[in-house]
């Protein structure tokens, strides 16, 4: 295989647009993805296809200006729903009888046209007032839910946080920065005025904090009876944002100070855990741990397992990446009852067991923050971005997912951070735009007899604003009959994503090699699959062949294998590192994923030198991600969407780098850390900074500093991905 | 009466026998047992302080005294105890006949020793503990008072929080960035370990691998305790704070229940608090109380509202299924303060019962102070809760850390002492097998004590008997020796010592001396102290018929009569008062219990147990005085035929006084003749009864609720229940212009004609 003629997306993501002109009434593909669009019709098809079959589905996914999901009323006559299947009326379902009928089209039911829905049909069998109509003109809609879609009333936003403040977490400085950041973000959390708040701080006892409204500073309560954890007030707890706002203030004002002389070594982060899961099992909310220490005291104490050497590289290597104690999956069981969704921010030098704090956030619909080692001077910049974004970003409470499906065809399996609460509905005590779900899908019988299935995507939440909502996405995507025509219609971005998952859950019980290898015989398969089916007419002979939807799959799989959850041995990432990186890409969109698994590279030193030029018309031309790109008189930047690498040529002329560094620019790049200083220069490369970070504004790019020869440190290069013991032929 | 009363005055001793009957059986026969209410720290008028340290005796441990012989040639001075013969050291060699040291003076007999060198270096530690579970008005007085005493407490003095209800929350006085406070749950019992740990005792110095930690001698750091106890001039101001944003306990209760009140616990924690910080050193638990305990160990009544609370009926039939349990509790909690040296006061304020009956164990062993009110608005708790703090002419004298010893000579036991103290089981030659109260040692722990304490002795005396003419010439004293070792509110250690001597008589023709050497009061109040331990203590006890027989007795003996001649009889005016004493404590609210709720009768008990003779016999026997144009102030008859149109009567019953209008002054009140310059007469004769119940009020502890009514009103029955109905409508000779008792209860009259047929048969 020459890596030279590899396609690389360099050009950005390469997404099939066919299935759009086909049915340009679907909802758009940044809701929606299927891994082909080309639905198998037969289940030999299937086993051919040797790729995953199903979706990805991201149901909050930002939406630009002008394409906002339009928010319909239909009260009083309620939402217009299939009797059978509880599909919603959507633009595929038919009107019949005068209007007096419409068809659902996932299970074909005659459903009655409510009095109140009622209009007249056109000459062609259109409602009159389809103009009117978004639900029946596009692909998503939101619906306001009236009173029987809520079990309660629709909850306030609501933030808890529970902060270690042991002595690590206090030297680490992270808690000035949590501090810090919680206060800036508190005028910009959703839902004003009804916004709810409240904090346990905690080291080998629980501190509980009073903010009642008419206290002048907060009070202080700790409980130390770790065996029976009990909340020491009824109310107050847990206060409108609002009402108690100096008081908040006070708190997060005095919350560094408070503990600056702490010396308390113990993390009784399980108990602590218990009382904030007490504190708002009520309400629900969102939970946000921060935590430094390894839980050392009472339920959910944690061992030092991963410091274990001798069951790396053994069969119980995995175990490693399981949580170990069981507490932490039912305590995440019950968050997801009583809608709680739980963040973990690690902060921690030393092992703390992520396998284990994570599962909190992987069953809770959550995310894990990873911060090792923190330090201020490198990590406060991305933690405040990335602590402000959690707070302040759109998020949807209390919601859940379904997706339905025409007949003929089943979800077989979900893959994400999420609960199930039934076999299929998801259940995501709060969601976000930076969120997306994997399913797979099979077919119920040998052979499907519908042309078209449709497929709809319903997300029941209460925003921010109080509000019950139904956020609803339909496609319809054509049955095919053709493996080719499937292969054709793949969409590589849905399968890496679904790959991706597949390949993560597999770590989990076995080898990390097995789940590499896994993920390239399936692409291998398929390749040759594709192949088999074009070699005779083609005479192609040993060369490799796919189609146009599948040219990135190949690169996209090296990098997935690189990924740090897949990536080589267990000396390969940290324990930690690699388990942090699993939760986060368990719920990574595609794009983010993507761009994660293939890196931007851009040269910028011509750029910065050129007089004049400003950041904005700044044309970023992608690089191959290859050594071969560097030219050693040369600056480069490298972008994952989580981390920037910024290259230094050898050659690249000293006053460049001067300007850029000051009198750092000698000494050894990785203590380095990069401001803005006084030179046009300077500033140039730190707006191309900001504007890289402006496109994705979900992660905060971590900035590195590397002089040419290091670079080889930096993983994901192709070098790398294909400089490998485990390389693979992709060779028929 | 005024040699006793001299006595006192000298000694701070009042004893029923001052003459003592010198035998076994003699003592038996006098009814009334040899004993002694003392007042330790009463503040006499000349009492000299030495400042050096005693000598003692080398073989029983008494100290020097004015009984001692002293042989000023060999310098030598012979022990009244034990009669053993000790040397002066050399700093005595130059006493003689005309110099003195101030302890061998004779009028000495009580003294005061202050060592210079023996000096607390804690100063006196206040842990308020406050209940949270009342109505927020309730809150709102507790909050003045407080703040109050904060102010007025020395500033070197440490002082701690801890409020409860629902939870027992430790407020971490010393943090300084926001209010902190540790919590814990009420329902359940902690340890001293567990405290020390779960506040982080142990966070910057670990906790010592073997041994007792508590304190800073014993592996405590400074810093860690100066968290919870600090000096009252730096904590003021965070007090001042706490107590400004106190809430009532948050946690809801639905109306038929009662609030989560863990009044045990927090109390438990206090202790295991003081235990870890400030062990042997003065210090003070102040708890507040609003309401019945209803969590945790020594809780009194469920939650349930319709579960009422036990009364005497209940405690009498054994039905209160809390009342063990909790006692049990306290009494744990008495023995571990006791241990540690410290007092628990207890201020409680409530309509309904809070508990005081179990606590009064813990409260009484501790020798703390009790107030028991209605609110803690009222001027009852109000102003005794001032007094205490109060520093001047009625400041109460608040001393810690108490330890006293009796010295008595070998014909003599002691049995115990009834009063605030707790034995610390020293048992020796001196002390009885039988025991009454704090027995079974010669030594007792009196954690708290001050100006008013009491202490009533009980002894027995066991010479026998013998035919032959006792040498009672050479013999015929019985020497005590009291010494009391206290920590001085100054943070001083002192020594105060006692030493009396007593005659005794024994034989046939002592009666007379005997006669002679009997207080009555003294007599009335031991009684009183001694039918109350029985009452709580013996099964069956059936209190009216011992005091009867007890009276009979004492009667048939020491009175004059002709056998079966109810008319001959009469009795020397040393007795003469005796029967109307114990007519009255048979009435008393000591005795006739079911009339008030158990915790009344506790608090009652208490303070009888801690006051002098004067004050008790107050509380047997009311005093009255009557105030009209007639004539001066005069002590009035405590009968209905008191009460007169044109009389104003002061009632004195120790926990309540009343000024009682009579129906005429009343009018002429209202008609505000008082007011018009031309009855200036009028005017004074309003104010004098006032005046006269307010010097009681100053200088009375607790303070005593005060009524002011007119004749026929409401609040008239405060005075009513006190007189002898001697006109009731059993009465054969009705007088119409009388007031009439509507009462069973047998008139002074009728008891007395009762006792003459009794005594003489
Ligand atoms: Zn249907
Ligand atoms: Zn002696």
């Amino acid at each position: 295989l020459d890596s030279k003629v590899l396609p690389r997306p360099l050009d950005g993501e390469m997404e099939s647009k066919s299935l759009a002109e086909m049915y340009p009434m679907n909802c758009h593909s940044r809701y929606l993805r299927l891994t082909t669009s080309a639905i198998p019709n037969s289940s030999s098809l299937v086993s051919r296809w040797h790729l995953p079959l199903g979706a990805v589905v991201c149901p909050l996914a930002e939406a630009p200006d002008g394409e906002e999901v339009p928010v319909l009323n239909f009260s009083p006559t309620g939402i217009v729903r299939c009797r059978r299947c509880r599909t919603y009326v959507n633009p595929y379902v038919t009107f019949t009888d005068g209007g007096r009928k419409w068809r659902c089209n996932i299970c074909s039911l005659l459903n009655d046209v409510p009095g109140d829905y009622f209009a007249h049909l056109d000459a062609g069998g259109r409602r009159v007032d389809l103009n009117e109509r978004p639900e029946l003109t596009k692909g998503s809609v939101e619906f306001i839910a009236p009173a029987e879609y809520m079990v309660r009333p629709p909850m306030p936003p609501l933030y808890f946080f529970l902060i270690d403040v042991s002595i690590s977490a206090v030297r680490s400085g992270m808690l000035e920065v949590v501090a810090q950041t919680i206060k800036s973000c508190l005028d910009r959390l959703p839902g004003f005025p009804r916004t709810q708040i409240g904090f346990i701080t905690f080291d080998s006892s629980i501190h509980f904090y009073n903010m009642k409204s008419s206290l002048m500073q907060p009070q202080m309560m700790v409980v130390s009876d770790l065996d029976d954890i009990f909340i020491p007030l009824p109310d107050d707890l847990l206060v409108n944002l609002s009402e108690s706002r100096s008081v908040v203030d006070a708190f997060v004002d005095s919350l560094p100070s408070m503990f600056q002389d702490n010396v308390n070594v113990e993390s009784a982060f399980g108990p602590a855990l218990k009382a904030a899961f007490m504190v708002m099992n009520k309400l629900g909310g969102k939970l946000l741990i921060f935590q430094n220490t390894l839980p050392s005291l009472g339920v959910g104490r944690l061992r030092l397992r991963g410091d274990d050497l001798r069951a790396y590289g053994t069969d119980k290597e995995h175990g490693l990446r399981m949580p170990e104690d069981p507490f932490y999956k039912q305590m995440a069981a019950d968050c997801t009852k009583y809608q709680i969704a739980v963040n973990v921010y690690a902060f921690s030098d030393k092992y703390t067991d992520i396998a284990s704090l994570g599962t909190l956030a992987k069953y809770t619909g959550g995310q894990v923050y990873y911060y090792p080692s923190f330090q201020p001077s490198i990590h406060k910049e991305k933690l405040r971005h990335e602590l402000a974004r959690d707070l302040t970003r759109e998020t949807a409470w209390e919601s859940v997912l379904r997706i339905r499906c025409g007949k003929g065809v089943k979800f077989s399996s979900y893959h994400g951070n999420f609960m199930l609460r039934s076999t299929d509905l998801i259940a995501l005590p709060a969601v976000d735009s930076d969120k997306a779900y994997a399913m797979q899908l099979g077919l119920e019988e040998a052979l499907l007899a519908a042309q078209t299935v449709y497929f709809q995507v319903a997300l029941l939440y209460t925003s921010s604003s109080g509000e019950r909502r139904i956020r609803v996405h339909t496609a319809a995507a054509p049955v095919a009959t053709d493996l080719g025509e499937m292969y054709r219609q793949a969409d590589t971005g849905a399968i890496i994503s679904l790959f991706s998952r597949l390949a993560i859950e597999k770590t989990l019980s076995y080898k990390l090699e097995e789940a590499r290898s896994s993920v390239q015989q399936r692409i291998v398969k398929a390749l040759r699959e594709y192949r088999n089916l074009y070699a005779v007419q083609h005479r192609l002979g040993s060369r490799m062949i796919y189609p146009e939807s599948l040219k990135l799959l190949p690169l996209y799989g090296l990098g997935l294998c690189k990924s740090i959850p897949l990536r080589g041995g267990y000396a390969d990432a940290q324990l930690d590192e690699r388990c942090a990186a699993g939760y986060t890409m368990m719920s990574l969109p595609i794009k983010n994923l993507l761009k994660l698994l293939y890196p931007s590279l851009v040269r910028v030193d011509e750029y910065l030198l050129k007089a004049s030029s400003q950041a904005d018309e700044f044309d970023i031309s992608r690089l191959p991600v290859t050594a071969q790109s560097l030219d050693s008189r040369g600056l480069y930047i490298y972008d994952n969407g989580f981390h920037f690498v910024i290259w230094f040529g050898k050659m690249l002329p000293p006053d460049i780098s001067m300007t850029l560094l000051g009198e750092d620019f000698a000494t050894d790049l990785s203590k380095v850390n990069l401001c803005e200083r006084d030179s046009e220069l300077s500033r140039k490369l730190m707006k191309i900074l900001k504007k890289f970070r402006e496109i994705d504004p979900s992660y905060y790019q971590l900035c590195h500093l590397v002089r040419q020869d290091k670079f080889n440190k930096m993983h994901n290069t192709e070098e790398q991905m294909f400089n490998s013991k485990t390389e693979i032929t992709w060779e028929p | 009466m005024t040699e006793f009363l001299d006595l006192e005055t000298q000694d701070g001793v009042r004893m029923p026998w001052n003459v003592i009957p010198g035998t076994k059986q003699s003592s038996s026969s006098s009814i009334i047992p040899v004993s002694t209410i003392y007042t330790p720290l009463k503040p006499l008028p000349s009492i000299p302080t030495l400042p050096y340290t005693p000598l003692r005796c080398r073989t029983c441990r008494s100290v020097l005294n004015p009984f001692c012989i002293v042989d000023f040639a060999s310098k030598i001075w012979i022990c009244p105890f034990c009669l053993t013969r000790n040397h002066f050291p050399p700093h005595y060699y130059s006493i003689s006949d005309d110099n003195l040291p101030a302890e061998l003076f004779p009028q000495y007999t009580t003294i005061e020793y202050e060592s210079p060198t023996e000096k607390s270096t804690v100063p006196p530690v206040f842990l308020f503990v406050v209940d949270t579970c009342v109505i927020e008005e309730e809150i709102g007085y507790l909050k003045s008072s407080v703040s109050q005493a904060v102010g007025l407490l020395p500033e070197n003095s440490l002082v701690g929080l801890i409020t409860f209800g629902t939870y027992v929350c430790v407020h971490e006085l010393g943090f300084g960035q926001v209010p902190k406070v540790y919590v814990f749950n009420g329902y359940k019992e902690v340890t001293k370990d567990q405290i020390m740990e779960q506040m982080g005792f142990f966070v910057k110095r670990p906790r010592p691998a073997t041994g007792v930690i508590a304190g800073v001698r014993d592996g405590l750091s400074q810093e860690s305790i100066s968290r919870f106890l600090l000096p009252a001039s730096e904590c003021e101001f965070a007090m001042n704070s706490i107590l400004e944003e106190l809430q009532k306990d948050p946690w809801p209760f639905s109306s038929d229940q009662r609030a989560t009140r863990c009044t045990g616990t927090a109390l438990s924690v206090a202790a295991h608090l003081l235990g870890a910080c400030v062990p042997g050193s003065g210090a003070r638990i102040m708890a507040f109380t609003g309401g019945p305990t209803t969590e945790g160990p020594g809780a009194i009544i469920g939650k349930n509202l319709s579960e009422p609370v036990r009364s005497h009926k209940d405690l009498d039939k054994d039905s209160a299924p809390y009342y063990h349990k909790a006692v049990k509790f306290y009494e744990g909690l008495a023995k571990q303060l006791v241990h540690q040296g410290h007092v628990l006061d207890l201020f409680a304020c409530a309509l309904d019962q809070v508990g005081v009956a179990e606590l009064k164990v813990a409260v009484e062993r501790t020798g703390g102070l009790v107030v028991l009110a209605e609110s803690f608005g009222h001027s009852v708790f109000k102003d005794s809760f001032k007094r205490v703090f109060q520093s001047g002419d009625y400041d109460l004298g608040l001393s810690s850390n108490g330890i006293f010893e009796v010295n008595c000579s070998k014909d003599i036991r002691v049995q115990g002492i009834i009063g605030p103290c707790a034995s610390l089981e020293k048992k020796g030659p001196l002390s009885s097998e039988t025991v009454i109260g704090q027995g079974n040692t010669t030594a007792w722990k009196m954690c708290g004590l001050d100006k008013a304490t009491s202490l009533c002795l009980v002894f027995e005396i066991v010479k026998k008997d013998s035919p032959e003419a006792i040498d009672q010439s050479a013999n015929s004293q019985f020497y005590f020796q009291f010494l009391t070792y206290y920590q001085h509110s100054s943070g001083q250690m002192r020594l105060r010592t006692t030493t009396l001597s007593r005659r005794w008589v024994s034989g046939p023709g002592s009666i007379q001396d005997l006669i002679s050497g009997f207080d009555q009061e003294a007599a009335a109040a031991v009684l009183a102290r001694l039918v109350s331990f029985k009452m709580e203590t013996e099964a069956e006890f059936d209190p009216i018929r011992w005091l009867d027989k007890s009276l009979i007795h004492l009667c048939s003996r020491f009175g004059d009569y002709q056998k079966d001649s109810p008319s001959s009889f009469s009795l020397s005016p040393r007795f003469s008062i005796f029967p109307q004493f114990i007519f009255h404590l048979r009435r008393s609210q000591f005795v006739q219990v079911f009339n008030n709720s158990p915790d009344e009768t506790a608090y009652f008990r208490m303070i009888l147990n801690r006051e002098n003779v004067a004050n008790s016999v107050v509380m047997i026997q009311p005093s009255l005085i009557s105030y009209s144009f007639h004539s001066t102030p005069e002590p009035a008859l405590l009968d209905v035929s008191a009460i007169a149109a044109d009389r104003i009567l002061l009632l004195d019953s120790y926990f309540t006084i009343v000024v009682f209008h009579g129906s005429s002054i009343a009018q002429w009140r209202k008609a505000g003749y008082h007011n018009q310059p031309d009855h200036a007469m009028f005017a004074q004769l309003l104010q004098a009864p006032q005046d006269d119940a307010n010097a009681i009020l100053k200088e009375r502890f607790p303070a005593p609720r005060l009524v002011i009514c007119d004749q026929h009103g409401s609040q008239a029955r405060f005075l009513l229940a006190k007189l002898n109905p001697s006109a009731t409508y059993n009465s054969d000779m009705p007088a119409p212009e009388r007031e009439i008792l509507f009462t069973d209860d047998v008139s002074f009259e009728t008891f007395l004609d009762h006792l003459q047929r009794l005594a003489v048969q």
